[in-house]
């Protein structure tokens, strides 16, 4: 091979250190879409993990409602019933396996009876479609209520 | 937020990602070939100007295949894809520089394999019908196995080299490639069956595994084992059982199957180390190289002399001289790749290697059993495939001579690895892509 030319190899090494650095440039394309990527996967999981209030077991007595120290957190979907699969198991015996559903959607959170046995009730009033809860509701599944505290 | 807006946002963000980041990434790895399709001109100016031909080429099929796959599989991974496609370019770049009369067949295969891909993601119903025809696929393998046993060659003609090849006329193919794939999908299905199953008996009988999960261990090791004796060809022996070794410890969550393949492997590289040269000799010159430096242990002394002279920024395409190195094409291009991209070069490499799989695993992971144990069996295969050989060139673990995926010469090699790229595509794009009846 016959020996490069000074100018040639000024290019080539010129050549060089931009070829060195268009793989930096790629690896940090990649570093930033990867944490970008990675930032978002963390809001999402956080957004359905954040809590959005708690639901309070109360028990009745003369005075109406008397708050327990037992509460649940709220998520966006809150199932509630006797099976163990459910947000909120109960251990009790006239709720059905699947009882009933809170759902947060469209900003309003809507209590759903889940065709249970003894259905649900929103303030000791029996519901037939969903219904939309607000702060301070009470919720009865089976012979449980629960006070709803929006945050 | 609401929570019904999350799924539209994640693929909105998607959206955004293919049409910003692909074509960036893209466009980064376009450069980088034309530049060094520049420097090699200009460093052996009496080399004739085919590597402009293969930069054509595979501009091309970065456009198509990012076209098709925008349309057929929107909402799939943005990354793999453009990461896979600068690797192979790379690779082509580096094949034209170090041996051009294989150029042009890679360029051609490229084309193919690209199709290929693109065809794979477009199929809705193929996971469907890969876990349907499972057996099949199984006894497909094993008599393809079979038939390169007894009919067998290899291309170069040589005695005695290891007859891994099925010819066809000029036409030469390793059955060993889609092997791998046919096996992870069998396994896949039959572990995602037997998974519930599997997790009962865990539970039922405490840390002792059951034949169901013990029978697949030996079947695999058996067959690698068999691909070792009669084959000597032990880069597809080790990535078979230790694919499979981490897709049963991956379905059924037991350390002790893990352990317990471990110390077969051992026994049965033991036992090759005693009974077989080939791999005798691998093992020897992976514990001390310099005392056959020009005899046996010549190829891996002149690989770690390339990366050694490569440096931080590399010796710059076409004046390294990384051609002292025999069959530098296929198993020892990142031995080609270190010398004259350098550290900056092995880095960027390893990292999109590693970049691949960690997204085929992420998108299992909302997966049915299926899907998910595919996925993770594809990626782990190009993940220790990966390792093997890069870590043999670097000399970390003994030379096993299997091909650096995407990069190194060899069209079964290539053609598969984008058919598991296409399938890996198809599962990131989520459940509702995959098909399943409901």
């Amino acid at each position: 091979m016959t020996p490069t030319p000074p100018d040639t190899q000024l290019v080539l090494l010129l050549f060089r250190l931009i070829s060195g650095a268009l793989l930096l440039g790629i690896l940090a394309v990649l570093f930033i879409a990867l944490w970008r990527d990675f930032r978002s996967a963390v809001e999402k999981t956080s957004v359905q993990r954040r809590i959005y209030g708690k639901l309070i077991e109360v028990i009745e007595n003369d005075d109406g409602f008397q708050e327990t120290a037992v509460s649940h957190p709220l998520l966006p979907l809150t199932s509630i019933g006797r099976a163990p699969t459910n947000t909120i198991p109960l251990d009790d015996d006239f709720a059905s396996g699947e009882h009933a559903l809170l759902a947060l959607r469209e900003g309003q959170w809507w209590l759903e009876d889940r065709k249970s046995r003894n259905g649900t009730t929103i303030n000791e009033l029996p519901i037939g479609d969903p219904v939309i809860v607000t702060d301070g509701d009470v919720i009865g599944v089976g012979n449980r209520r629960f006070r709803i505290h929006l945050e | 937020m609401r929570a019904g807006s999350l799924e539209a946002d994640s693929f909105e963000k998607r959206r955004w990602h293919h049409r910003h980041l692909e074509p960036l990434l893209l466009g980064l790895s376009f450069a980088f070939l034309a530049l060094n399709a520049a420097a090699l001109s200009l460093a052996q100016p009496d080399r004739d100007r085919s590597v402009w031909l293969i930069v054509a080429v595979w501009l091309t099929c970065a456009i198509v295949g990012s076209v098709l796959l925008r349309r057929t599989l929107a909402h799939c991974d943005p990354f793999i894809f453009p990461v896979t496609m600068f690797l192979s370019g790379w690779g082509l770049i580096i094949i034209e520089r170090v041996a051009p009369n294989f150029a042009t067949r890679q360029t051609i295969w490229l084309a193919l394999a690209v199709i290929l891909m693109v065809a794979t993601a477009g199929f809705p119903r193929l996971i469907v019908l890969l876990r349907q025809y499972r057996y099949t696929l199984l006894f497909g393998g094993l008599a393809l196995l079979l038939a390169t046993i007894r009919f067998g060659s290899n291309p170069s003609g040589i005695d005695g080299a290891p007859a891994l090849w099925l010819s066809l006329g000029d036409f030469y193919f390793q059955p060993s490639e889609p092997l791998k794939i046919m096996l992870v999908v069998f396994l896949a299905s039959y572990l995602a069956e037997q998974y519930a199953v599997v997790r009962v008996e865990h539970a039922a009988f405490g840390k002792t595994p059951t034949p169901r999960v013990v029978g697949p261990v030996l079947l695999m090791w058996g067959l690698s084992v068999i691909v070792l004796v009669w084959q000597r060809d032990l880069g597809t022996a080790a990535i078979f059982f230790l694919v499979f070794l981490t897709l049963v410890y991956v379905a059924s969550g037991q350390l002790r199957l893990l352990i317990g393949g471990s110390i077969l492997a051992l026994a049965a590289g033991a036992a090759a180390y005693i009974l077989f040269g080939v791999v005798r000799l691998r093992v020897d010159a992976w514990l001390n190289p310099w005392l056959e430096a020009d005899g046996r242990a010549y190829q891996i002394v002149q690989s770690l002399i390339a990366v050694a002279s490569g440096g931080i920024l590399g010796q710059g395409i076409g004046q390294g001289s990384p051609t002292y190195i025999p069959v530098i094409h296929s198993d020892f291009i990142f031995a080609a790749l270190a010398e004259e991209w350098g550290l900056v070069g092995v880095i960027t490499t390893l990292f999109c290697f590693a970049l691949i799989s960690m997204r085929g695993l992420r998108a299992t992971v909302e997966l049915r059993p299926f899907p998910a144990l595919l996925g993770v069996g594809l990626s782990v295969l190009l993940a220790i495939q990966g390792f093997l050989i890069i870590g043999g060139v670097l000399k970390v673990v003994p030379l096993t001579g299997v091909t650096v995926p995407f990069m190194s010469y060899g069209g079964s090699s290539l053609i598969t690895n984008f058919v598991l790229i296409g399938l890996m595509l198809r599962l990131s794009a989520g459940e509702q892509a995959l098909a399943f009846p409901a």
